[in-house]
C-alpha cells in the first residue's frame, strides 16, 4: 500500500512538475527614438531591472527610428505580427482602438490604482477615446517653445519678453530680418509633416480657436482660427525662403548657424542647443495681448495589443515603465508622470518650471480615428496660407475637406 | 520537341513560374480585388463597394493632378536622360586622354544609392545654404536665393533635373555598348563617301542603334514611372501636391493615412500604365529578334 502511494505520488510529481513551474515568457516591446539620447541603452538598463523584479518575464526591446516607426507598426499589425506592448503616438490611439488592434485598460488601471491625476491632463485625455482608456501616458512634450538666439536679439534691440504677444513677435521678427546679411526673424515651415500641423494648431489654440468643435465638425472657419492663420501669414516676409518644403529640422540648421533668430521646437530641442556654442533662451509660445499661449500636446502612450498572448505580463511592464521612479529614465521626451516630469526637467532642461507650466496648459490634437487625414488637410491649409491664399478661403477649403471625411 | 522534352521544359520553368505567381501576380491580383472594397486600418473588414472608389477618385482634381504630374515627370526625365546619356556615350566613345577616368566619373551618379543622391540634391537645392543658389549668386545671375523645391511652379522641374543626373549614366552605358557594336567598316565607308560627323550620326550610327534606343526609352520609361525615392526625399509630393506621382501618392495613402482601398485604386491605374509599357517593350524586342533572324 505504502509502495503504491509512493508510486502514485512520484508519478503525479513527474507529471505536474513542469506545469507547476512557471514558464518563462518573452514580451515584445517596441518604441521609437526621436533624439540621440542613448534611449535604447537606458531602456535596456530598465528592462534588466524589470526582469529582476519579474524573473519569469523576458523583455525584447526593439527601438525603431521615428520616421520608420508608423509604417513598421502598421505593417506588423496588418500582418498579425504586432508586438505585445508598444508606444503609440497620441494621434494614433483612436485609429488603433477603432481597428481593434489594442485593448482597453480601464479595469487594469482601476485595479492597479492608476489615476488620471498622476499624469498631465492633455496626455491622459489623449489616451481616452470613446469613453474608454486605451493606453497609459508614457512621455510628453509641447509644441512649441520659441527658442531665441540671444546675440541676434541683443544686436537688433529686441527684448524676448516683448515677443510673447502676437504683435510683439511680428515686430521682433521684422527687426531681426535682414536678407542682405542672410538673417531671418522667424522660422516658419510647412512641409508634409506633423510638425507643420502642431505649430499651426498652437497659434490657433492660443488665439482661442479649435480644429474640431464638440460635435466633431471642422471649426477652422471661426474668427479665432482665421485670425491665427492671418497672423501666421503676416510673418512670411520675415521667414527664410522655401517655407512650403521646409521642416523644423531645416529651421534648426539655420538657427544653429546663426541665420535664424527664432525657431519653433518642443523642449526636446534643448539637448541639441546645449551641445552648441549658441547663447540661447526660449519664450513660452505666443498669444494675443492678454491671453495665455496654449501649446499643442505631443507625446506617446503605452498600449497593449489585442493579439498579445501575454496581456497580463504586458500590463505589468506598462505599469513598470510609467512608475514615478522609472518613467524619467526610459523616455527621450519628458515623462508623462507629473512627479517624474518635474524631477526630469529640473535635472535635464533649462527653465523647468516654464516647461511644466506650458505642459499643464497645452491642448491635445483632435482625437479622431481619421486624424491622419485631418492632419494632411491641415498641411494643405498651412501651404495655402503661406503661399498667399486668403486665410478665410483657405480655412473654408480645409473645412469642406474635413467635413467630407464623414 | 518530344513529349518528354515538353514535360521537362515545364518542369524546369515551374519553380520560376511559381515564384513569379506568388511574389508578383498574387499581390497584383490582390490590389485589383482590394480596389473594389472599402478597406482602411480602422475598417479592416472589407466592404464591397464596386466601382464607387473609382468614381470618387477618377473624378477628383487630385487624381488628374497625379496623372498629369506622372506624365510630365516620366516624359521629361526619360527624354533628357536619353539625350544626355547618348551625348555622353558619343563623347566617351572618342579616343580622348583620360577616357577611363571620365567613364568612371560619369558612372558615379548611377552607382550612388537613390536616397543618398536625393539627399545630396536636397542639400544643393536648399534656398539658404545650398550650393546651387550660392554659385548662381556668386556669378551674379540671381540676387536672392531661389526656393527650388518649395515653389509649386518650379519644384517639378527641379526634381526632374535631379532624376536626370541620377539616371543618365544608365542610358550612357547602354548607348556606349551599342556604339561599340556598330560595324567600323560602315563608318569608314561613310567617311570615304565624304559624310561629315552629322551625316554619319544620322545615316549610319542612329539607324544602327534604332532597336537599342527604342528599348532603352521603354525601359527608362518603366523605371522612371516607378521612381519613388527621389521625389519622396526631395518634396514628399509637395508643395501643394505639385510633385505627387503615382508611387508617392500610393505610399502616402497606404502607409501615411492607412487608406488601403484608395491606395489600391491608384495602384490599379499604375499597374495598367506599366502593363502597357511592358507590352510595348516586349513587342519591340520580339520585332527586333524577328527582323534579325529573317
Amino acid at each position: 500500500m505504502r509502495f503504491t502511494t509512493l508510486l502514485v505520488a512520484t508519478a503525479l510529481a513527474t507529471m505536474t512538475g513542469p506545469a507547476l513551474a512557471q514558464e518563462k515568457i518573452t514580451l515584445k516591446f517596441w518604441d521609437n527614438q526621436q533624439t540621440e539620447s542613448g534611449l535604447s541603452q537606458y531602456q535596456q538598463e530598465a528592462v534588466k531591472r524589470f526582469e529582476a523584479e519579474n524573473p519569469n518575464i523576458k523583455v525584447e526591446v526593439t527601438t525603431i527610428p521615428y520616421p520608420e516607426y508608423q509604417q513598421r507598426l502598421l505593417t506588423a499589425v496588418q500582418g498579425g505580427n504586432a508586438p505585445d506592448v508598444s508606444t503609440l503616438d497620441q494621434i494614433w490611439i483612436a485609429a488603433f482602438a477603432e481597428a481593434g488592434a489594442i485593448i482597453p485598460l480601464d479595469e487594469q488601471a482601476k485595479t492597479a490604482g492608476i489615476k488620471a491625476d498622476a499624469f498631465f491632463k492633455g496626455a491622459w485625455d489623449s489616451a481616452n477615446y470613446g469613453g474608454k482608456l486605451w493606453g497609459i501616458p508614457f512621455n510628453v512634450d509641447v509644441w512649441s517653445f520659441s527658442f531665441v538666439n540671444n546675440a541676434l536679439l541683443k544686436e537688433a534691440g529686441v527684448d524676448p519678453a516683448s515677443m510673447v504677444s502676437f504683435n510683439g513677435l511680428r515686430a521682433a521678427a521684422q527687426k531681426l530680418t535682414d536678407p542682405a546679411k542672410g538673417r531671418y526673424g522667424v522660422g516658419l515651415f510647412a512641409h508634409k509633416g506633423e510638425d507643420t500641423v502642431v505649430v499651426l494648431d498652437s497659434f490657433i489654440f492660443s488665439n482661442g480657436g479649435k480644429v474640431l468643435d464638440e460635435a466633431g465638425k471642422c471649426a477652422l472657419t471661426s474668427d479665432a482660427a482665421v485670425g491665427a492663420l492671418a497672423f501666421l501669414q503676416s510673418l512670411v516676409p520675415y521667414a527664410p525662403k522655401g517655407i512650403l518644403n521646409a521642416s523644423s529640422g531645416d529651421m534648426r540648421e539655420l538657427f544653429l548657424n546663426k541665420s535664424l533668430a527664432v525657431e519653433f521646437w518642443p523642449a526636446l530641442e534643448q539637448p541639441t542647443l546645449q551641445k552648441s556654442s549658441l547663447d540661447w533662451d526660449f519664450v513660452v509660445g505666443h498669444a494675443p495681448e492678454g491671453k495665455k499661449p496654449i501649446g499643442t500636446f505631443g507625446g506617446w502612450n503605452l498600449a497593449v495589443y489585442n493579439s498579445s498572448p501575454h496581456k497580463e505580463a504586458a500590463w505589468k511592464f506598462v505599469q513598470f515603465l510609467t512608475r514615478e521612479d522609472v518613467n524619467g529614465a526610459v523616455v527621450d521626451l519628458i515623462p508623462a508622470n507629473v512627479k517624474a516630469a518635474k524631477a526630469f526637467v529640473q535635472a535635464n532642461r533649462k527653465g523647468g518650471d516654464r516647461i511644466i507650466a506650458h505642459l499643464e496648459n497645452a491642448a491635445p490634437r483632435p482625437l479622431s480615428p481619421r486624424y491622419l487625414e485631418i492632419s494632411e488637410i491641415q498641411v494643405q491649409l498651412a501651404q495655402n496660407v503661406y503661399s498667399g491664399m486668403d486665410p478665410k478661403k483657405a480655412a473654408a477649403t480645409a473645412c469642406a475637406a474635413i467635413d467630407a471625411l464623414k | 520537341m518530344t513529349y518528354r522534352d515538353r514535360w521537362l521544359t515545364w518542369l524546369f520553368v515551374a519553380p520560376a513560374l511559381l515564384l513569379v505567381s506568388v511574389l508578383m501576380y498574387y499581390p497584383m491580383l490582390g490590389t485589383v480585388v482590394e480596389s473594389f472594397y472599402s478597406t482602411s486600418f480602422i475598417n479592416p473588414t472589407p466592404k464591397f463597394v464596386g466601382l464607387t472608389a473609382y468614381e470618387k477618385i477618377v473624378g477628383s482634381a487630385e487624381f488628374t493632378r497625379v496623372v498629369w504630374n506622372s506624365f510630365i515627370w516620366t516624359f521629361f526625365v526619360v527624354v533628357l536622360q536619353n539625350v544626355l546619356g547618348f551625348a555622353a556615350a558619343l563623347l566617351l566613345n572618342q579616343h580622348l586622354p583620360g577616357q577611363g577616368l571620365m567613364r568612371a566619373l560619369v558612372l558615379l551618379p548611377w552607382v550612388l544609392p537613390g536616397v543618398v543622391a536625393a539627399v545630396l540634391w536636397r542639400f544643393m537645392y536648399d534656398p539658404q545654404l545650398g550650393l546651387i543658389n550660392s554659385v548662381l549668386m556668386s556669378l551674379g545671375l540671381i540676387d536672392h536665393g531661389i526656393a527650388w523645391l518649395a515653389e509649386p511652379t518650379i519644384a517639378m522641374g527641379s526634381a526632374i533635373i535631379a532624376a536626370v543626373w541620377k539616371g543618365f549614366p544608365f542610358s550612357c552605358v547602354v548607348y556606349l555598348a551599342a556604339l561599340q557594336a556598330i560595324d567600323r567598316e560602315q563608318i569608314e565607308a561613310a567617311i570615304v563617301d565624304g559624310a561629315g560627323p552629322v551625316r554619319r550620326l544620322l545615316d549610319v550610327i542612329l539607324p544602327g542603334m534604332r532597336e537599342v534606343i527604342v528599348i532603352n526609352f521603354l525601359l527608362t520609361t518603366i523605371l522612371t514611372f516607378n521612381y519613388f525615392d527621389m521625389i519622396w526625399v526631395l518634396t514628399r509630393g509637395g508643395p501643394q501636391n505639385a510633385t505627387h506621382i503615382f508611387p508617392t501618392k500610393i505610399y502616402e495613402l497606404g502607409f501615411g493615412q492607412f487608406r488601403f482601398g484608395e491606395a489600391a485604386v491608384y495602384g490599379v491605374f499604375s499597374i495598367l500604365a506599366l502593363a502597357l509599357m511592358i507590352t510595348l517593350y516586349f513587342g519591340v524586342q520580339s520585332n527586333g529578334s524577328r527582323r534579325k533572324s529573317s
